[in-house]
């Protein structure tokens, strides 16, 4: 088999989370033989190249960060230039997102299912999970720790050219977090996170209050 | 005589209408309503705008809070957006969704949330910036899964904590108003 596989975010990819989800998710992936080329949306000088390889693919793989609830505005921006296909081409996605739950990227995901069908091709599920904000902000291995799940997501792909299995949905962990847990990270989100969002503000030159309203 | 709407703490109602298409004769329907009801529209005409999309930096929430790195009109629209009551959000269809035009006033809207988070109900939402709480409405133009966008609609306006005033076709600016403060 061999994947086109779309990094649908429009963050750079040096700092984009899904390209490092995309990294090792291809690690498993290529495990048996898969092959597949890469792009970025990000980088409009490569929209052309994206275009021929959606028209010359059969197996499209976009993935892409949740932006308001579902597909980010320049993703869009590129999909509205695609003609249809016509071929029988399958497509799936990877859905990833800062916040934590499965709830929260549910509105993205029943989008991304009639995308497929609008682009002419057979929808083959959505790996669907959260929680992945820090990636850009992690020395390597921490980071590491947190994409390496998705190299046996994409040993699962190569397997079955699909997101439908069990693994993958029990993949996206909890649907809400238990009361108890919530309180636990709503006290975490009033303390820690507080001072590591300072610090990280900090680092990149920050001068004001994280809460700071400049128009008012 | 017009009479002006009051918001609960004494204040003008204020009804912010962003218009992204390049169709005018919308705004000029939504106007013309609004006038009879006496409603305080702003109306911003978006599709003559510089407006891009949102590049997911960071900036707005880690290095300049409160302010978009992308420096384009959009600016505009996040000035006006947390003095609004209502923003309505006019937009042509692509895909079975509101096309990137749309979609992009709603991404770039980052700046008005912070960074830090907090549980609403039993879902994890950013602590918004400003005291202002404001509904959300789309126009329509085009073929698109209405069903999906009221759906998506009710999800974005978590996001500014505050509710969905559902999604009119240009056929319906008329009951859209009617839902204007």
């Amino acid at each position: 088999m061999h994947v086109l596989v779309i990094n649908g975010s429009p963050r750079v990819k040096e700092y984009s989370n899904t390209d490092k989800i995309i990294a090792k998710f291809t690690e498993g992936m290529t495990e048996n033989g898969t092959t597949f080329e890469q792009y970025e949306i990000s980088d409009k000088k490569q929209w052309d190249d994206i275009r021929a390889a959606f028209d010359r693919n059969t197996n499209i793989l976009i993935a892409l960060p949740l932006y308001v609830e579902c597909i980010p505005g320049l993703l869009m921006e590129f999909l509205e230039t695609l003609t249809p296909k016509t071929d029988g081409s399958r497509m799936a996605f990877i859905l990833q997102s800062g916040f934590a739950e499965g709830i929260q990227l549910r509105c993205g995901e029943a989008y991304l299912e009639q995308l497929a069908v609008r682009l002419g091709c057979d929808y083959a599920g959505t790996l669907v999970k959260g929680d992945n904000f820090s990636i850009r902000f992690l020395e390597k291995d921490k980071r590491e720790k947190i994409t390496a799940p998705y190299t046996e997501m994409g040993r699962v792909f190569a397997r079955d050219g699909a997101f439908t299995s069990d693994e993958c949905k029990k993949f996206t962990g909890p649907e809400v977090f238990p009361a108890p847990v919530r309180v636990l990270l709503g006290l975490m989100f009033n303390t820690v996170a507080r001072m590591g969002f300072k610090k990280i503000a900090e680092g990149w030159g920050c001068t004001t209050p994280i809460d700071y309203r400049p128009y008012q | 005589m017009r009479k002006e709407q009051y918001t609960k703490d004494g204040g003008i109602q204020m009804v912010l209408i962003v218009n992204t298409t390049s169709d005018r004769t919308i705004t000029e329907e939504v106007k013309k309503y609004a006038g009879e009801r006496g409603i305080d529209t702003d109306i911003v005409e978006a599709g003559a705008l510089s407006i891009s999309h949102c590049i997911g930096c960071n900036y707005c929430w880690l290095k300049t809070p409160g302010v978009c790195a992308v420096k384009d009109d959009y600016e505009i629209i996040l000035k006006k957006v947390i003095h609004a009551d209502q923003m309505w959000v006019i937009s042509d269809t692509a895909l079975g969704f509101i096309d990137h035009k749309g979609k992009n006033i709603f991404d770039r809207i980052l700046p008005i949330a912070t960074m830090y988070l907090r549980f609403r109900g039993d879902q994890m939402r950013h602590v918004p910036r400003y005291d202002k709480r404001t509904d959300v409405g789309l126009i329509i133009t085009g073929e698109a899964d209405r069903e999906y966008l009221e759906r998506w609609n009710e999800r974005a306006a978590l996001n500014f904590e505050s509710k969905s005033l559902g999604v009119f076709g240009t056929d319906e600016v008329k009951e859209a108003v009617s839902c204007m403060c």
